[in-house]
């Protein structure tokens, strides 16, 4: 026995036994995922909410989440991060949420990501995903019961004779493009006004400051012995006279809009699907069990909400719609971001 | 929805009987108040389920009491110790404090609770009497007549600059400053934020209350060893109920100055999205401006204090009145509990007073049964409230800046607010030691804000026409009083020098 072949034994043996290890390992980690998956989640959950405690999407967490954990076994934790049109929730939730699947993100797909048009990000778009969609949640204009405006007919008439100005939650927002397109496609001329959130813009319509307004239909619900709706920005209107049977824009005037509805969704950093597809599944999984449950439509019933707006998407519906009012906002991006109206500043300062 | 005085005695026979719910929720009102960071609001939110468990009327009555206490409550450790526990007790310590200072910190109590239970008292009466014609008051007060109404709080920069003009306007307009951080109105373009994601949606008010007001003063009274001045020292009284009386009695001799402020704040109540620190900056800026002795502002003056705590706690009752009548929720207080309304069924506006009249008086008669319950409940607490202000400092700054540091990181769950109320805290010392009036920096940090959204919208809405500042006759009226409102302290002034000339 030579010491070559005593080193050649080694090294084969060294080889044998790394590459034995390295199966060991790979079969044993496999097993340890496996395991983390069945132990899944083993903490709090912590879900990133872009806007204040109280409101419209807090409600909307709240439904699922308190059947949810029952499944997880696990609780949730709320973050409350409003500020910026969400951008304060998402930049922190992509700075300090850990992809381990224990922290997610529950927004309002449709402002936020028009959002992104106005201003990008710090991080790139494609590190976090829409990976569950609870509702799809058509815009609505509606008017004061006091308005002397009525009917659509009398706004886009109005439209034509002066600059309306109209109540929005944000620039951003579904609601406000929908309103921008209907002049498009009239000839009217609408101002909109963004008031900060929900509430502000009813109020503001309420009072009489603004002639009309322009939010997601699932909010206008219960208040509409206060106002009257008058036109959805969707192909169908499901609501039917819970919004006063409002005809939709495309049936009224013809168009050829794409629906303008805002869907709340669960948002999760995409390094959590490569790290943890077992995980992902639970998640999405278990949150498709519970939406179907008749536990979650009655909590629904019982708050108020419309069952109709529920529409449960995965990743892939979610990743469609980003899409879809992604590409609207660059559409309407000069809009957006004001240099059409600085634009009409310096034609108006020329001329 | 004529006003039926028999359902409202009938109504507060019945309502008195939830003492049992009402007593605990103003003690938890009280605490919640006295705590910086929280609110009734935050407070009826982590107790929903309670409040949708309970039958809708022992529900609606556990808010409206905690709503009330917690009112009252934010003037405890404004007076006591500096720290006003929430942006509608930040003129409290203006003269509150003060009058701790001198060791009258139990009669400052007394007079901060008897002026909020008779501003609250007063108020829900006249709410419930005036309904109707209150709730048109949202149909008139637009943004460009909130601007003018803004411009009210904000011209007490001016009368606090009375004492030394440059500093004061420099200090006011460093508020100011601080006030534009944060993403704009319309288009979300983040300013003067330095790069920190938690400036964007501005400077967080709690975590600038606790710098400005509670931090500096830790830090300036570490110096001595006790909050108390000399004069304080000898002065102090806390063995007896004696301070506690002639609080209560000296409020009483000024209940005409109790009724006209906690009317202001009624009117200010009324307004969706206006709040409590407006209405009690412009009901001290008033207060002082038709005052016989303006110059007594500020060292502790009894009227400096009524004036504050009288009129938050009439925003109390006019809030509701928009949320009744139109189902329109003035502040955040309201929303929450519009939402626990709408989960019982109950739809608000002119018919809940055709399909249920005493459900639609009930949050005004709980309001007043609060506001009586308190009377006996809460002004004993003042002999041993102000027992904090003998607490040495070398105990109490560290417990102070502890404890408000927690209060800074509650309020929005940031480090960050932590760091930023220390560095509050070090601008508040520094202007202090330099004689600059934290108050004037405080009063653009709050109300900047809110007078640069009123703006901005009433641009928008004109789109970029300043004349719409006048163009509305409320509007135009406002800014004749404004104008009156500035001329007088100037002209009483002149007339004052006048007469001391004559005399000598």
């Amino acid at each position: 026995m030579s010491d070559d072949y005593l080193l050649e034994l080694n090294r084969r043996r060294f080889l044998m036994g790394t590459v034995a290890t390295i199966a060991a390992g790979i079969l044993g980690s496999q097993r340890i995922a496996d395991a983390y998956a069945a132990d899944f989640p083993s903490r709090n959950i912590k879900i990133y909410v872009p806007t204040a405690q109280g409101g419209g999407a807090d409600r909307n967490m709240r439904l699922v989440t308190d059947l949810w954990k029952d499944v997880l076994k696990v609780n949730f934790e709320p973050s409350f991060n409003p500020g910026a049109a969400g951008r304060v929730a998402y930049e922190q939730y992509m700075s300090k949420g850990a992809d381990d699947g224990h922290d997610m993100l529950f927004g309002n797909m449709g402002p936020e990501v028009l959002n992104w048009v106005l201003k990008k990000p710090t991080f790139p778009l494609s590190a976090y995903e829409y990976f569950f969609r609870v509702d799809e949640d058509p815009s609505v204009i509606y008017v004061s019961k006091r308005s002397k405006l009525q009917t659509i007919d009398d706004i886009v008439a109005e439209g034509k004779k002066r600059t309306v100005n109209f109540a929005t939650s944000r620039i951003a927002h579904p609601a406000t493009i929908g309103v921008m397109a209907l002049g498009k496609a009239t000839g009217a001329k609408f101002n909109p006004i963004p008031m900060g959130g929900g509430r502000n813009t009813r109020n503001a319509v309420a009072t009489g400051e603004l002639d009309f307004g322009a939010l997601p239909a699932g909010g206008m619900v219960v208040q509409r012995k206060n106002f009257n709706m008058l036109l959805l920005f969707a192909d169908k209107n499901v609501l039917g006279d819970k919004i006063n049977n409002a005809p939709t824009v495309n049936a009224k005037f013809g168009t050829k809009l794409p629906p303008l509805v805002s869907a709340r969704a669960f948002a999760i950093k995409s390094s959590v699907r490569q790290k943890y597809p077992d995980r992902m599944k639970v998640l999405e999984d278990t949150l498709r069990k519970v939406v179907a449950t008749e536990a979650y439509k009655k909590a629904v019933v019982k708050a108020k909400a419309p069952l109709e707006l529920i529409s449960p998407g995965g990743p892939a519906e979610c990743a469609e719609y980003a899409k879809n009012i992604a590409a609207i906002g660059e559409e309407y991006r000069d809009f957006l971001v004001g240099a059409d109206a600085a634009a009409k500043k310096k034609k108006k300062k020329k001329s | 929805m004529e006003f039926n005085p028999s359902i409202f005695i009938e109504l507060f026979a019945e309502t008195i009987q939830y003492w049992w719910v009402i007593i605990p929720a103003i003690f938890l009102g009280l605490i919640v108040g006295a705590i910086p960071g929280f609110s009734a609001a935050n407070t009826i939110i982590m107790l929903l389920p309670l409040a949708i468990v309970l039958p809708v009327e022992i529900g609606f009555v556990f808010m409206i009491a905690l709503y009330c206490s917690s009112r009252m409550g934010a003037g405890i450790p404004a007076i006591l110790v500096n720290i006003p526990g929430t942006a509608g007790a930040a003129a409290t310590p203006l003269d509150g404090y003060p009058m701790a200072q001198q060791g009258r910190g139990q009669q400052a109590l007394a007079i901060s609770f008897t002026s909020s239970v008779l501003g609250g008292l007063i108020t829900t009466v006249l709410a419930l009497v005036a309904m109707p014609w209150l709730a048109e008051v949202a149909f008139y007060l637009h943004s460009v007549e909130m601007i003018v109404v803004m411009l009210f709080g904000i011209s007490l920069i001016a009368t606090i600059a009375a004492r030394d003009t440059l500093k004061g306007l420099v200090a006011g307009f460093f508020g100011l400053m601080i006030g534009c951080i944060g993403a704009d109105y319309v288009y979300e373009t983040p300013r003067g934020t330095m790069g920190f994601l938690e400036l964007y949606d501005g400077v967080p008010l709690i975590p600038a209350l606790i710098g400005l007001f509670a931090i500096s003063e830790a830090m300036i009274v570490i110096d001595r060893d006790s909050i108390l001045t000399k004069r304080g020292k000898e002065a102090v009284v806390t063995g007896g109920w004696g301070p506690t009386i002639e609080g209560v009695m000296e409020t009483l001799k000024r209940w005409w100055h109790v009724v006209w402020t906690s009317i202001i704040g009624l009117f200010i109540g009324v307004i969706p999205g206006a709040g409590a620190a407006i209405a009690s900056f412009v009901a001290y800026q008033q207060s002082k401006t038709y005052s016989k002795t303006p110059e007594l502002y500020g060292t502790g003056h009894i009227e400096g204090l009524i004036a504050p705590e009288s009129s938050n706690n009439g925003v109390t009752s006019g809030t509701l009145v928009p949320l009744i009548i139109l189902g329109i929720p003035g502040g955040a207080t309201a929303a929450i509990m519009l939402v626990v309304l709408q989960y019982h069924n109950v739809t608000m506006g002119t018919e809940l007073f055709l399909n249920n009249p005493k459900l639609a008086y009930l949050p005004f008669t709980a309001m007043a049964v609060t506001y009586f319950l308190m009377i006996f409940t809460i002004p004993p607490l003042a002999r041993y409230m102000s027992h904090v202000t003998v607490v040495r400092t070398v105990y109490m700054a560290p417990i102070v800046i502890a404890f408000t540091l927690v209060g800074a990181f509650v309020s929005r769950d940031f480090v960050f607010d932590m760091y930023l109320a220390l560095i509050f805290g070090v601008i508040g010392y520094v202007a202090r030691k330099t004689g600059y009036h934290v108050a004037a920096i405080l009063i653009g940090v709050i109300l900047g804000p809110l007078l640069e959204t009123y703006f901005i919208r009433a641009m928008k809405m004109s789109q970029g026409d300043i004349t719409v500042l006048f163009s509305s006759m409320l509007g135009n009226i406002l800014w004749v009083g404004l104008l009156i409102n500035l001329a007088v302290p100037i002209w009483f002034e002149y007339r004052r020098d006048r007469k001391k000339k004559k005399a000598a």
